[in-house]
């Protein structure tokens, strides 16, 4: 066996630990709770054999966990893969997935449907955080003044507009001090809304966008590049890059909707996976979206049963364990390079 | 044989590259030279396909943009160096026009294997390229531009950054390339170094062609002084070849100041 087999064979690795980890997780955030459940039980139940859980254990899984950890791993997968490919589209360790306004954007938006107070607000939160996510997008490419702008000023554009978002969330917030609460809740992130009809429409936009990154991940090699190199290997950067901005942006104002703001998910999972393939990210975006829906279980399960019955919000919980290990990545990866 | 007819090119209202025609033959080795802000880069980038421009560029008579099988390599001046990818990783993207991006046939890992071996980097296959030095960097920018089995190359101010003795390596290597039958079109601000290497010399000022001719003849015009400074020297050194010096005031070397 050659060494590119061997390298190979070490990605395919990789990608099924990923898968296996995910798997893992699913089972443990489906099992653990106030009432915890049967393994063999749930497995059972799942696969339609007999034996399986009691009728109310069964309704607790079908209705209430797994809508729960099948949305935490849609919005962990879709964080994770933005972040990734945000990172290699503006050639920055550090992008993440809301650096082009559509966190502000998408909190605006929620800011708008919780103060207007009118209609179903579980119904309505949703859609506004969306639009407001992929309208704060759009706005940031018409600021920059083009569709395929240069990655620097999209980034700038990206924050003015970001900051104008965020300038306007917080008017709206001082004017409506009942909705600071709500408000405040839902920026900390939370997937207690999840329900098999949030699953289908946030999972619809995430497998859309995951799909066609995950397709032009290998291209994704050319951003890597200057863009005169692209052009010589036959690619036009500029194509890719919006190609690439609006399919993250799509994942990630999905995300947000159907979840809150949950940070650290599209920094550390990529750099982690980075760290462990010594790959470049978007040659392992299908291992970064298993490992980031893994880890979004892992800590909906610690936000559900940490203090149990009480509920920390996921965002808290990602960014506790998140900026240690960040800090712990960097400093081993600085002590590797020296 | 490439050729330029009546190129321009605008920036918003500027026209950086104004009425350029040129014939480059098959071949051959063609030096861009001029001042800074001339228009070679941005003639380099036009020939990539990625400026707007009025005019043709055509390759045996097919227009370069409708080109697509045509293969132009690039080497920049200053690359853009990914974190985590290895020798290999980088020359093989060289294939990706070819083979398709992330696919890697037999044929094509025979061909990097063959062109790192000589660059002088089949032991250095693993490592990554944000940690070579310049010149081995420059090294294997030639590698995959090699590997693209490019009947163009484009190289921006290759030897920029290389000290005297990888200037001299990455040059004789180019030279070997173009004695294959490929095309090289380089700019250069060394005007010595283009004029010992380049058969053809285009000095260029301000978005036009000044002068376009046989190295030796182009480095004794007046041309050559009225694109730069008046104060440029051409000494000839005992075997004959030139060297061009921006000169304050006359140096005493060689036979000859011309």
């Amino acid at each position: 066996m050659n060494k590119n087999q061997i390298d190979r064979v070490w990605r395919w690795q990789i990608t099924a630990s990923a898968a296996a980890a995910l798997l893992i997780a699913c089972l443990l955030g489906v099992g653990f709770g106030p009432i915890n459940l049967n393994f063999g039980a749930i497995v059972r139940t799942l696969l339609g054999l007999p034996n399986g859980l009691q009728a109310e254990d069964r309704t607790l899984l079908l209705q209430l966990r797994l809508p729960r950890v099948v949305l935490g791993a849609l919005v962990g997968a879709a964080l994770a893969t933005s972040g990734a490919v945000y990172q290699s589209v503006f050639r920055n360790p550090l992008a993440d997935p809301y650096l082009l306004g559509a966190a502000s954007g998408a909190g605006l938006g929620a800011t708008i449907a919780i103060t207007s107070g009118g209609g179903n607000l579980h119904a309505l939160l949703p859609i506004f955080a969306f639009l407001g996510g992929v309208l704060t997008v759009a706005a940031t490419f018409l600021v920059a003044g083009r569709l395929f702008a240069d990655p620097s000023t999209l980034l700038l554009a990206g924050i003015a507009v970001g900051s104008f978002a965020t300038a306007f969330q917080t008017y709206l917030q001082q004017r409506n001090s009942a909705a600071l609460r709500p408000v405040y809740s839902w920026i900390l992130g939370e997937l207690t809304v999840a329900s098999w009809d949030v699953v289908k429409w946030a999972g619809f936009y995430i497998f859309i966008a995951l799909f066609v990154l995950i397709r032009i991940s290998k291209v994704l090699d050319a951003l890597m590049l200057s863009d005169e190199e692209a052009y010589s290997l036959g690619v036009s950067p500029q194509k890719i890059r919006f190609i690439a901005v609006a399919a993250a942006t799509l994942a990630t104002a999905t995300a947000v909707s159907a979840s809150g703001l949950i940070g650290f998910v599209g920094i550390v999972v990529p750099h982690l996976v980075r760290g462990l393939t010594k790959r470049a990210t978007n040659r392992s975006l299908l291992s970064i979206a298993f490992v980031g829906a893994a880890f979004l279980v892992i800590a909906d399960l610690g936000a559900r049963t940490l203090l149990s019955p009480a509920e920390l919000p996921i965002g808290v919980i990602t960014a506790f364990v998140g900026a240690p290990f960040f800090l712990f990545v960097l400093r081993t990866r600085n002590r590797g390079s020296q | 044989m490439i050729s330029l007819e009546n190129l321009s090119v605008r920036f918003e209202n500027r026209e950086v590259l104004q009425s350029i025609s040129l014939d480059i033959p098959e071949g051959t080795w063609s030096c861009l030279v001029g001042p800074n802000g001339a228009g070679k880069t941005t003639l380099l980038r036009t020939m990539l396909g990625m400026q707007p421009y009025s005019g043709s560029i055509k390759y045996n008579g097919r227009e370069i943009a409708k080109n697509k099988s045509l293969n132009i390599a690039f080497v920049p001046q200053r690359p853009s160096i990914p974190a985590a990818m290895s020798v290999a990783e980088y020359v093989m993207l060289g294939r990706a026009k070819l083979d398709g991006w992330g696919k890697e046939s037999a044929h094509s890992r025979n061909i990097v294997h063959e062109m790192l071996e000589a660059t002088q980097l089949l032991g250095m296959q693993t490592q990554l390229v944000n940690t070579l030095s310049g010149g081995e960097m420059q090294r294997v920018l030639i590698a995959r531009a090699l590997v693209q089995e490019p009947e163009v190359m484009l190289l921006d101010e290759p030897t920029s950054a290389l000290d005297l003795h990888h200037q001299i390596a990455v040059l004789n290597k180019v030279e070997e390339i173009k004695a294959t039958g490929v095309t090289v079109i380089s700019t250069m601000h060394d005007i010595t170094l283009g004029a010992m290497y380049a058969e053809r010399i285009i000095i260029m000022q301000s978005g036009r062609v000044l002068l376009d001719g046989e190295s030796q003849s182009v480095i004794h015009s007046p041309e050559l002084r009225s694109a730069f400074d008046d104060r440029i020297s051409v000494h000839l050194l005992e075997n004959g070849r030139p060297v061009i010096i921006a000169a304050k005031r006359e140096i005493g070397l060689g036979n000859g100041v011309i």
